[in-house]
């Protein structure tokens, strides 16, 4: 355990009030004075042209204000998302909007406006696209790699045999558009005393975000105030402004609370723009709501796999070589890179001794896909637990054993450039997990229990890169004795934007009552923060924090110093006073010193600031300057190697063959994040991306009918996320709580992992209760089970995919 | 496409009298909606998928809500929520099936306001008719679930006819079981019908649930004697054990003498457009003791004549499992 | 007025749904207007006595003419019926009906093309540029049918035919015992074939009502004898056809 003040103490967030008062205000809660509403007409075709658009009839429709259209704002190149469009590519997909008095007037509209679309062709399953002569999402081309050597179309057909062997499990031998490895594979093989090949299929479905991806704007002296749904805060500025055509001081995000966006909202998205303009175009505010169905259409959804995979293992459990083929669903705007960092988690969490990736992004007329929690990493978690399990039971291992075995560690390498890891202690957290859990009791009692019932016990392992570093720290103390502590980095829900400040108040050893954060809106002077995704607030926001906590802290000193005579060194700070050390009556208050710095000026006050800070925090500085005392710095602390956040689970659950559902019995969730730094925070994460996982493995929908493109998940009931039922009431969590040596407290990120061991914890219970047999798919669902226990054949094809 | 999700413009009626009621209902007739608990109402109005003029709230009438012992049995207003069905005495202590039923109604908040009568009456889930499609059953000429590729999971075994929806009622089940009579009111007076043929398929209507006509309410369902404290099964198989409809539903009244069974009553929920009662099943098991081979049979008697879609052929097992764990109970 | 009705297809383009079934009122009404004017225009006139049905008795129909007839007026009214009751409000199990019977209609309809060509005289039922003297000149005598009769079967042929393509189509269409429904026809085809089966089931109504209306109308009604007995008198022969026309075969 750790002396910390704050770091590992639960603390309220000050935003907490609002959400239980309902005072908390989301982007549509805000009107500004003239606002009116818009509403947007999207697509009804899955792949189209705009040829006519007829508003006719609502040009001396009362109500009505305006009509933006593609026409309106920039245009987008193919196949990135465009704000209006005349090429739709999904259903839902942008093509005008029409602003009214109220939403009303709006939507009727919208029931007027004739658009008259040329239908082309279109593929809901990027298997459909990929055989020969089947039909491409783009005009320009079926598939779409992203890569730093370059980005570009490419049309890759596969033959029907090469299709068809690829469905019946067999090394898909078609084109693929990208590929690393590290190791001789071959070799891994050859020494290989065991060795699984399978394919499988992993369905991406929506965000769903609670908040739809509603915005309001109005300009004000040049300057464009948006008030959205933001994942980030700082992060979202460059973006936002890109998207608006304008420079970075030009435009204000307002973003107080955010209902969700788990990596749908990571950056400023094109339907956050969409107001700016038409509020440029009709001279008054503009808030564009956007409907529950349409967040399911623009909301964005995960990236599906199909993929195969090949494993070797030593006599021993160690994996050899690992081999994995993915072609990954990037829908209609080529998001997502989910298939490489699948590959990389692989090499992290399994470190196999030789291993090869190769992927083929192929477009699909489907959700535009985006990051969602673990993006890659938990896709494949789940797909690599039941194999885990197969090897041990072919090796006569104990399944925790060969994990332990391959377990990521201190020593550990990982990706294509065999990178080391700041620090990694997998074992330690499935040793606390199985202890927790009692695996060993558990594993004792009989699988089968009343018929028709049958136990299942899971593993999984959650892993996903868990730090950033370079952002900027800016604080500020009030010659009230008040620190002002600023975050710019998104309030997504998680409390990290309050948790990660605290870094700050440790190394002012201050109390917490006399801090006050700065945070959700851009012209609050806030710092360039990181982006609140990726696991990465933690790490980058302590350490930012901190770097600006221990300026101040040096300030102080040298305040202190030159008010009492003698170094900067002789001094020291309790919290409220900084001190000589050895003579204590040489002391001033914090509020003293503040007062000192605004009259000593420079650096003290803010109004001289390092070079290397980024524009947004020169801006926000040079705003406060003058205020009290300034603590501000880019992050340069060390940093070598891939920071990584790790979890493991533990499930038991009760199985009936005679419906195909399951009950989970129980459920342990272990973090291995570093120090904890909340840990009420971290149990919440732990908790929800359980609950997410447990969703993805066996209930999270997505479908499309091939014949016309449609998305059958347009509303949450549609979309199967767990009811309070689908989860177990009590889910236990912990922390394995050892340091990272390469961040000041320790502390790493875990957001993405909990969701990741959950969801593989699950399908290796799946497995476990039906005597190892594995569907090598997610999700589950009961009548896959069913279909399984009667001897029926599934009622999809091999290796198809958005069909539950 | 346009996008809806606020309130059409609608004239709301909030009768307090009978009377009133029904002459509204008659005034309007098709363009009239009746409103009990709102919860198969609001969506469609907000999508403009269904577009009344006349929204005729019925929550205020009391003569429509509560539950009343009769001399025959009970009778329950058509406005009583599924919570009031769910903790009131009387059907607990003699039709338990009832409030078991309405207990695996959607959720909480839902069956806090949802109704018996809304519950009975709603309309199909088919993600295509519900999308606004404008298929058989919303009046257009072909069903976009039932054709080669159609995701349709969730759809009919049976009775299809063009239209392959299925019924989500789980209160439509029990009371089906047993033997419940429909209470329907008009400004020409009442008339009472089975609960069997107040539920109606594709066949005969297929842009209708119930032989409810235009200008009708549902004003209660009478539950006789004759079943009660049966013994009895229920049990509803949904993807997600909170807000979902039935994948497959059992509702089992059942009466036993000297070891074997006297009478029954099975019906299945989610397999066909109507509640789907078994009476092949309980036609078989009159007369026999339910011994294991006799329960086997049985199931497989369930599902004889089920045609399957695309996919939903994991229904069968569902189902026949269903009938063996009821009869096993 | 609209003689078709229309729906949005599944990508919302605007596209046919079928007949307008308001129609059928019209038509309903146009056929009543239209048979009592005949009505009232006939009983005006001067009416000839009927001829003599006694006497030598001559063969009109073959047995297996009649039954044909009779099978078809059977599932046609049988077809109207499933087809267009509904469609009034009428609700009842129609679509199995309606399919038999529209196969059966689809089976004897083939069967009596066949019989036409091969065993029957087509060119009996020909219309020819000199038929159209019949109404012009009362002198003029046509050979076994007369021109009334020609144009009666001529617009039954034209109907029946389009009405069984259209049929077939939205039959393949539905699921049967045979196979499963296809997905064969985009929705605006679609449209357009139920629109036809619909506008033709209409006009059958009308021509069906106006041949039910003639066949029973008193100068008429020995050919609805005929055609349940299978002959008419040599004098209802005489006297309103040609001889020569119609050449008897013993």
């Amino acid at each position: 355990m750790n002396n910390y003040k704050h770091i590992g103490k639960n603390f309220i967030p000050p935003d907490i009030y609002g959400k239980v008062n309902g005072k908390a205000k989301y982007a549509e809660d805000f009107r500004a004075d003239g606002m009116v509403f818009a509403r947007m007409y999207t697509s009804p075709v899955a792949h189209g042209r705009v040829t006519d658009i007829d508003t006719s009839a609502i040009d001396n429709m009362e109500g009505v204000v305006g009509i933006l259209t593609a026409d309106d704002v920039p245009s987008t190149e193919a196949p990135n998302a465009a704000i209006l469009t005349n090429n739709p590519a999904f259903i839902g997909d942008p093509i005008l909007a029409v602003a009214a008095t109220d939403e009303r007037i709006a939507e009727d509209a919208l029931n007027k406006i004739k658009v008259k679309i040329e239908t082309l062709p279109f593929a809901v399953d990027p298997l459909d696209s990929l055989m020969e002569g089947g039909p491409d999402a783009r005009e320009e081309g079926n598939v779409f790699s992203r890569s730093r050597e370059g980005s570009g179309f490419k049309k890759i057909k596969w033959t029907k045999k090469q299709i068809e062997e690829f469905r019946a499990g067999k090394e898909p031998t078609g084109e693929h558009a990208t590929e690393w490895n590290y190791g001789n594979l071959e070799q891994g093989f050859k020494d290989a005393a065991l060795i699984i090949e399978e394919p499988f299929v992993t369905t991406g479905y929506a965000h769903m975000s609670m908040e739809p991806r509603t915005a309001m704007a109005y300009w004000q002296n040049g300057t464009c105030y948006v008030y959205g749904s933001a994942q980030s805060q700082s992060f979202w500025l460059p973006g936002l402004a890109r998207l608006l055509g304008v420079e970075q001081d030009k435009v204000v995000l307002i973003s107080e609370n955010t209902g969700g966006g788990f990596g749908s909202k990571i950056g400023a998205y094109p339907a956050a723009a969409l107001p700016g303009y038409f509020s440029k175009k009709l001279g008054r505010p503009v808030q564009l709501r956007i409907t529950r169905e349409q967040e399911f259409y623009i909301g964005s959804a995960r990236v599906g796999f199909q993929g195969w995979i090949k494993l070797g293992f030593a006599e021993d459990g160690r994996m050899t070589a690992g081999d994995v083929f993915i072609i990954e669903d990037i829908g209609p705007n080529a998001t997502g890179g989910d298939g490489s960092s699948a590959g990389g988690a692989i090499s992290l969490l399994y470190d196999p001794e030789a291993m090869r990736f190769r992927g083929l992004p192929v477009l699909t007329n489907t959700t535009p896909r985006g990051a969602q929690r673990g993006p890659g990493q938990n896709q494949i978690a789940a797909i690599m637990a039941p194999l885990m399990d197969k090897a041990a039971k072919a090796l006569d291992l104990d399944r925790l054993e060969i994990r332990k075995i391959n377990a990521v560690n201190n020593e550990t390498t990982v990706y294509a450039e065999q990178r080391p890891v700041t620090s990694a202690y997998m074992k330690e957290a499935l040793q606390k997990g199985a202890d927790l859990f009692d695996w060993d009791t558990k594993q004792q009692f009989p699988q089968k229990i009343n018929a028709p019932k049958v136990r299942g016990l899971g593993i999984g392992q959650g892993y996903h890169s868990a730090g950033a570093k370079g952002f900027d720290g800016l604080i500020r103390i009030a010659p009230d004795g008040k620190i002002h502590l600023y975050s710019g980095v998104g309030n997504l829900g998680t409390y990290s934007y309050a948790s990660t400040t605290r870094a700050a108040a440790e190394v002012l050893k201050c109390e917490w009552d006399d801090c006050i954060i700065h945070n959700g809106r851009s012209d609050k002077n806030l710092p360039w923060s990181s982006y609140q995704a990726g696991s990465v607030s933690t790490y980058a926001q302590t350490r930012t924090n901190y770097v600006a906590a221990v300026d101040a802290v040096d300030k102080m000193k040298n305040i202190a110093a030159k008010i009492h005579g003698g170094k900067a060194d002789d001094f020291d700070i309790d919290g409220r006073h900084v001190h000589h050390k050895t003579t204590p009556s040489k002391s001033s208050t914090y509020a003293e010193i503040a007062q000192a710095a605004i009259e000593f000026g420079g650096t003290f006050s803010g109004a001289i600031y390092p070079e290397d800070i980024h524009d947004i925090t020169k801006r926000s500085v040079q705003n406060i300057a003058g205020t009290g005392l300034v603590g501000v710095a880019k992050d340069k602390l060390p940093q070598n190697g891939v920071i990584p956040g790790l979890a493991a689970a533990f499930v038991e659950i009760e199985l009936d063959l005679e419906t195909g559902k399951y009950e989970i019995m129980d459920y342990v969730g272990i973090a291995e994040c570093g120090t904890v730094v909340h840990p009420q925070g971290l149990d919440a994460q732990m908790k929800g991306g359980a609950v997410w996982g447990m969703g993805m493995a066996g209930l999270e929908r997505h479908v499309f009918d091939p014949q016309n493109g449609l998305p059958a998940n347009i509303g949450y009931h549609q979309c199967k996320v767990p009811s309070y039922l689908d989860v177990p009431s009590v889910t236990r969590t912990d922390a394995v709580d050892l340091p990272d040596p390469q961040n000041p407290f320790g502390a790493r990120g875990i957001g993405e992992p909990a969701m990741g061991c959950a969801v593989a914890a699950l399908t290796s219970a799946i497995s476990d209760a039906l005597d190892g047999y594995n569907f090598g798919r997610t999700p589950v669902s009961s009548d896959m089970i069913l279909n399984y226990v009667t001897g029926n054949n599934q009622s999809f094809k091999p290796l198809q995919t958005n069909n539950f | 496409m346009p996008s809806y999700d606020v309130m059409p413009e609608v004239q709301l009626y909030q009768p307090t009298e009978v009377d009133d009621a029904l002459n509204l209902a008659e005034k309007f007739r098709q363009q009239g909606w009746l409103l009990g608990g709102g919860q198969d109402t609001y969506g469609w109005l907000k999508d403009r998928a269904k577009n009344p003029t006349a929204l005729i709230d019925l929550n205020d009438i009391e003569a429509f809500k509560g539950i009343k012992a009769t001399s025959t049995g009970i009778e329950i207003g058509a406005l009583t929520t599924l919570r009031d069905i769910i903790r009131n005495p009387l059907i607990n202590d003699h039709f338990e099936i009832l409030a078991k039923a309405a207990g695996r109604v959607a959720s909480p908040q839902i069956r806090n306001v949802g109704t018996l009568g809304g519950n009975l009456i709603q309309d199909t889930r088919c993600w295509y008719y519900r999308r606004g499609l404008a298929c058989y059953r919303a009046g257009g000429n072909l069903c976009y679930a039932d054709s080669p590729e159609a995701m349709n999971r969730e759809h009919a075994l049976f009775n299809a006819s063009r239209c392959v929806a299925v019924s989500p009622s789980d209160t439509a089940t029990a009371l089906v079981a047993l033997n419940a009579t429909m209470v329907i009111k008009n400004i020409d007076g009442d008339r009472e019908m089975s609960a069997e043929d107040f539920f109606v398929g594709p066949d005969t209507h297929i842009t209708q649930m119930t032989a409810l006509e235009p200008g009708e309410i549902l004003t209660g369902i009478k539950l006789s004697n004759e079943w009660s404290n049966a013994r009895y099964y229920f049990e509803k198989i949904a993807d997600r054990d909170v807000w979902d409809f039935a994948l497959v539903s059992i509702a089992l009244v059942i009466k036993e003498e000297a070891n074997t069974v006297k009478d029954s009553r099975m019906v299945c929920g989610g397999v066909a457009c109507t509640p789907y009662r078994l009476n092949k099943v309980e036609q078989y098991l009159k007369g026999n003791p339910l011994s294991e081979k006799i329960i086997t049979n049985a199931a497989k008697i369930a599902s004889q004549g089920a045609e399957t879609l695309n996919y939903n052929h994991f229904k069968i097992p569902l189902m026949e499992n269903l009938v063996k764990r009821a009869l096993r109970s | 007025m609209e003689f078709a009705t229309l729906k949005k297809d599944v990508w919302g383009r605007e596209v046919i749904l079928g007949a307008s079934w308001d129609l059928l009122w019209v038509i309903l009404a146009l056929t009543f207007i239209g048979i009592a004017m005949h009505a009232i225009i006939a009983a005006a006139k001067k009416r000839k006595a009927a001829p003599d049905s006694s006497g030598k008795r001559i063969e009109r129909h073959e047995k297996i003419d009649r039954i044909f007839h009779w099978v078809m007026a059977v599932s046609m009214f049988v077809l109207l019926i499933t087809g267009i009751f509904p469609k009034i409000g009428i609700e009842f199990a129609w679509l199995t009906i309606h399919w038999v019977a529209g196969l059966l209609l689809t089976v004897i309809t083939i069967f009596h093309i066949f019989r036409s060509i091969f065993w029957q005289n087509i060119k009996d039922m020909w219309i020819g540029l000199k038929d159209f003297k019949e109404p012009f000149d009362e002198s003029y005598k046509p050979g076994k049918y007369s021109l009334a009769q020609k144009s009666m079967h001529a617009s039954v042929t034209i109907l029946t035919l389009l009405v069984i393509v259209s049929g077939i189509i939205m039959f393949a269409l539905i699921d049967t015992p045979w196979w499963e429904r296809t997905n064969a026809l985009s929705e605006d085809i679609l449209g357009w074939v139920f629109l036809i089966h619909g506008l033709v089931s209409l006009a059958l109504v009308a021509v069906i009502s106006l041949h039910i209306y003639f066949g029973l109308r008193p100068e008429k009604l020995f050919y609805t004898r005929s055609m349940i007995k299978g002959w008419i008198s040599e004098h209802e022969k005489d006297e309103n056809h040609d001889q020569e026309k119609w050449v008897v075969k013993d």
